[in-house]
């Protein structure tokens, strides 16, 4: 089995939990993770946008934001904020409006899709293929299927299955992520693979969703593809 | 002469019995022994585990697919030389399940996060046919330090 390059696209390490980076990447070096993106939220991180990370850990560890809006306008306005200054901008979404607002900007790197929470709404196949076109990844947050049980997890694991419908349909990029927030919830490489098929992906669409989709992200691999179009 | 007679008789009984309790090997069943590693918060009762693991797989495949993983927890111990780092308490062990539903036993340790009140994480290290392969991996996952 040829040797992957392992990526976690969305970690929350301080100030945002209790969690110090480095203890994070001793434990996610240790699973054979090639890196991690630490998506903190913009609230916590306003006013430290410059902010890098200390060298020691610069080349494992990315600085990514990850962005809670409640409109429309206020998404806009967010994104144009950090656009640039973060290597990653993940955004959560939620109602319809907002995850539609999401994926039609290219300047967002990965949508975070509500799985099966109460009064929020999912992804339609309509907005699925917005992803595919403006190449931005779509999430698949296995702590929600870690941290749920029973007939919650059934709704989530429901929902997953039918994202991952359209985005094969669609060939958008899926990003499987830990989604964590302390070392207890990182897992390895191979257990987010076995959790992944437990929705219904294949073995090696979940490796290609660990290891080459999140890499080409970091390294802005389709944007700069399409920025060589635009001129 | 008869004594010696008398002896080959008891050591053919004894044969016999033997062979007869052992499964024929086309009927006995394909293993595979997962080892495992474990960091959490605090340290963790081996039967606190086990109820936890058990929990998860019923969770996850139902009644049916529980009994088809055969799975049982064949040892698990503290890790000695665990210091530093907020992951204090760390144990390795090994567990057994059929050979076929690995990936499912899999799935289901990685889904646990706590047992009893306490966070915790599990990694597979290795997969072996053999007890003795497993407890080598395992043995490996002992001495290796902490960096």
């Amino acid at each position: 089995m040829p040797t992957f390059k392992f990526f976690d696209l969305n970690v929350h390490a301080y100030p945002e939990t209790e969690v110090p980076v480095e203890e994070l990447i001793r434990v996610a070096i240790r699973y054979g993770y090639a890196g991690i993106a630490i998506t903190n939220y913009d609230e916590v991180m306003k006013g430290k946008e410059g902010e890098q990370l200390p060298p020691s850990i610069a080349n494992f560890a990315f600085r990514g934001i990850e962005i809670r809006a409640k409109s429309v306008s206020e998404l806009k306005r967010r994104i144009r904020l950090y656009y640039g200054k973060v290597p990653l901008i993940v955004v959560r979404g939620g109602s319809k409006e907002l995850n539609e607002a999401t994926l039609k900007n290219p300047m967002v790197d990965v949508l975070a899709p509500p799985y099966g929470e109460h009064g929020k709404e999912g992804l339609t196949h309509v907005l699925v293929r917005y992803a595919a076109e403006n190449d931005v990844a779509i999430e698949f947050n296995l702590n929600a299927i870690i941290h749920s049980r029973r007939s919650d997890r059934a709704r989530i694991l429901g929902k997953m299955r039918e994202i991952l419908k359209f985005v094969r349909k669609y060939k958008a990029m899926p990003v499987i992520t830990s989604n964590a927030h302390s070392i207890y919830d990182l897992r390895a490489p191979r257990e987010m693979v076995a959790l992944a098929s437990l929705f219904g992906m294949r073995k090696e669409e979940a490796v290609h969703a660990l290891s080459d989709i999140p890499e080409g992200i970091l390294e802005k691999k389709w944007k700069k593809r399409r920025e060589v179009e635009i001129i | 002469m008869k004594m010696k007679r008398a002896k080959c008789k008891s050591q053919n009984k004894f044969c016999v019995l033997r062979f007869a309790l052992l499964l024929p090997p086309t009927l006995r069943e394909r293993r595979r022994y997962l080892a495992f590693e474990l960091i959490s918060e605090r340290e963790i009762d081996k039967r606190a585990l086990l109820k936890e693991i058990r929990d998860s797989i019923y969770l996850l495949y139902g009644d049916t697919g529980a009994s088809e993983s055969k799975m049982w927890l064949i040892g698990y111990g503290k890790k000695e030389d665990a210091e530093g780092g907020t992951d204090r308490c760390r144990g390795v062990g090994i567990l057994r399940c059929a050979h076929n539903k690995v990936e499912e036993v899999r799935a289901a340790l990685a889904c646990i996060h706590s047992a009893s009140g306490v966070r915790l994480g599990i990694r597979v290290i290795g997969i072996s046919g053999t007890i003795k392969g497993a407890s080598r991996l395992t043995a490996t996952a002992r001495k290796q330090k902490i960096n």
